[in-house]
């Protein structure tokens, strides 16, 4: 009965495995599309812009926008070509069509519109701006892309002020006085950001305080677009008192995590001298 | 007070004769070791699941817009949550880990064998049931971890060839994982799998029970050899009272458990939760690396490796099987591994492919 048993069950596993081995191939596009498919499925949709101006067949500037784009700060949080440019990017044939709303590469003077379809506070600020109120004039004047470029565009810093993008068109003095305004809250955003950052790796979101300086730094960025250093100077403690904020937030999560740590290193011990007390009662038992 | 409660109850279910029958006068087996206690803690361990799971369901919602937030008040607004959470967390890690260690150990003493092949599968299908259980849990955070992790899990049926998308897609209740795979894993989380557990646990505790507890072929080799013809229940008359010796041996193991959880929470409190477990699922954006937890590295990275994608996965239940039916398919009667070169060198290699694999998976 047993040995019926024994074999039954192997009989059966070879039933199964041969099949298995024998009809491996009969499903090569089953397997095609396993190992070529993301894991999750199809679900990020084929952008028809990036595959045409990444294929063979257009000049080689224009297969550099494709490489550029991914590497910049807007492909990171999903700011695609149509967001800017407009356009269909599901339909090749009417993906460049105006019906879909596409706009194609501005001129010189209205990219601040351009731009400022998303960064509405700092269209406005630009505008009212020296370089702003230039620009429109029809002057020599910097647009948007001229300081942050066009489609590889990296997280704005503080180090764009430099001597050797403001020079290109004036001296660095009043430069240099708006990047020193800049300085302090520029700085202390920078470190707050990493604090949050490091109290995510804790295991602690803090949704609420990334928000609030996400927000603080979008105010602040929009006022530098001024141009005007007295009138940050002059708001630098109004934002301060904000990051003060975000600081003690921060500075009580890490307080709290301290207590946890006390707390679950105080259950550790006391359950690891209950252990020793009932491995000493067992020894005096067996004594 | 107490004795008259006691009193009450004993004239009324006969408490002092269970006590006396099952506690004083049980018997064990003279050789046994600490590693007889490993099924006794993962009845803890599912009891301390079930106790935290219940106070975590109370604050949690299950729904993709509030998962994670309902998750990260439980960690920061609610009272103690953070304890609750954690000893969730890490005591998931830490069932899977003993559920496994007790069937190690039960293979490596032949305690598998005849008349115990019942209780083994079972021991094998409340190991499955504490993987799924895993599993299922995993994705209630609702982190980009935890989808990805699941996005990953659910995707490997689909290996197995006509039917495989269809059980993919039931397991996701759609063609990716969405609000609808989060309300069926919290259904089978929280309503399909604790009974099921319970009952299985039922069984298997009915079986060791019934069949009597098995001596270890480490000390003292008396299992005996009598042919299978009769229901017999295995008794230790020269054995030592289950109480206070073994019972001290169960306590002394519960506190190390509990110990090893703290000390994780303590000093580790981000092993099971990289950066990735601290961020809300977002379905458009692929994390760079993606895995599923560690108990399923080792099958996802032999799925990954072997080509053939309907063999990896025939390979792999195939496995299951065997494992589960081994005390069928094991007909020697030696119980003592170190006595078997062969099942010891084959035992060994798995569990060296297993490391490697998951070591593999992992990097």
């Amino acid at each position: 009965m047993r040995g019926i048993m024994r074999y039954g069950i192997l009989s059966w596993i070879l039933l199964f495995l041969l099949p298995s081995l024998g009809t491996a191939g009969y499903k090569k596009d089953f397997e095609d599309a396993f190992l070529t498919k993301p894991w999750a499925g199809e679900q990020i949709e084929e952008n028809v812009c990036i595959s045409c101006h990444a294929s063979q067949t257009m000049k080689p500037e224009f297969q550099e926008i494709t490489e550029a784009w991914q590497a910049s700060w807007h492909a990171q949080n999903r700011i695609s070509c149509e967001h800017c440019h407009g356009g269909d990017p599901r339909d090749a044939a009417l993906a460049m069509s105006p019906q879909r709303g596409f706009l194609g590469t501005p001129k010189d003077k209205d990219v601040p519109e351009f731009c400022g379809k998303c960064h509405i506070g700092i269209l406005t600020n630009f505008l009212e701006s020296g370089h702003g109120k230039a620009l429109k004039a029809g002057k020599k004047a910097p647009n948007c892309v001229v300081c942050h470029g066009s489609h590889n565009i990296q997280k704005a810093s503080i180090d764009i002020i430099s001597e050797q993008l403001c020079t290109k068109c004036h001296s660095y003095e009043r430069a240099k006085i708006m990047k020193v305004a800049l300085f302090v809250i520029e700085t202390r955003i920078s470190q707050l950001e990493q604090r949050l950052q490091k109290l995510k790796r804790e295991g602690i979101y803090p949704g609420a305080d990334e928000k609030s300086l996400f927000s603080t730094q979008a105010e602040f960025r929009t006022l530098f677009h001024t141009v005007d250093a007295n009138l940050v100077r002059s708001r630098t403690d109004e934002f301060t008192s904000k990051l003060d904020q975000i600081d003690k937030n921060i500075q009580d999560t890490y307080q709290k995590l301290r207590f946890r740590k006390n707390l679950s290193a105080f259950f550790m011990m006391a359950f690891a001298c209950m252990g020793v007390i009932i491995f000493l009662l067992t020894k005096t038992k067996d004594e | 007070m107490l004795t008259k409660i006691k009193n009450w109850l004993d004239v009324r279910i006969g408490l002092n004769t269970i006590f006396q029958t099952h506690v004083l006068d049980y018997r064990m087996p003279k050789n046994t070791n600490l590693l007889y206690t490993l099924g006794f803690l993962a009845v803890i361990a599912y009891a301390t699941q079930a106790f935290t799971g219940i106070i975590l369901l109370i604050y949690y919602i299950p729904h993709p817009d509030h998962a994670f937030r309902s998750v990260q008040d439980i960690m920061t607004q609610v009272p103690y949550g953070w304890v609750f959470r954690q000893m969730h967390a890490v005591g998931s890690n830490l069932m899977i880990m003993v559920a496994m260690l007790h069937m190690v150990t039960v293979f490596l003493m032949g305690n598998y064998k005849r008349p115990r092949e019942l209780t083994w599968v079972g021991g094998v299908l409340l190991l499955i049931l504490t993987i799924v259980f895993g599993l299922s849990g995993y994705l209630l955070p609702w982190t980009q971890l935890s989808y990805w992790a699941t996005t990953v899990v659910t995707s490997m049926p689909t290996a197995f060839p006509v039917i495989g998308e269809t059980v993919s897609q039931i397991l996701r209740g759609g063609d990716h994982v969405s609000e609808t795979t989060l309300s069926r894993f919290f259904a089978l989380h929280i309503s399909i799998l604790p009974p099921l557990y319970l009952l299985f646990m039922g069984i298997h505790l009915f079986f060791v029970n019934r069949i009597g507890i098995s001596a270890t072929p480490f000390g003292k080799a008396d299992e005996e050899k009598r042919p299978l013809t009769e229901y017999k229940r295995k008794t230790y008359p020269d054995g030592y009272p289950y109480y206070p010796r073994f019972f001290q041996k169960q306590m002394y193991m519960m506190m190390a458990y509990f110990t090893v959880m703290f000390f994780i929470i303590t000093f580790l409190p981000t092993l099971y939760f990289p950066d990735e477990a601290n961020v809300p699922a977002d379905p458009f954006n692929t994390p760079q690396e993606v895995r599923p937890a560690w108990y399923l590295l080792a099958p996802y990275q032999l799925l990954k490796l072997i080509p053939n994608k309907f063999f990896g996965i025939m390979l792999q239940l195939i496995l299951v099987l065997i494992f589960i039916l081994w005390p069928v398919l094991d007909t020697q009667q030696e119980k003592n591994v170190l006595k078997r070169p062969v099942l010891r060198g084959v035992f060994l290699s798995l569990i060296a492919l297993w490391v490697i694999l998951l070591w593999w998976g992992r990097s």
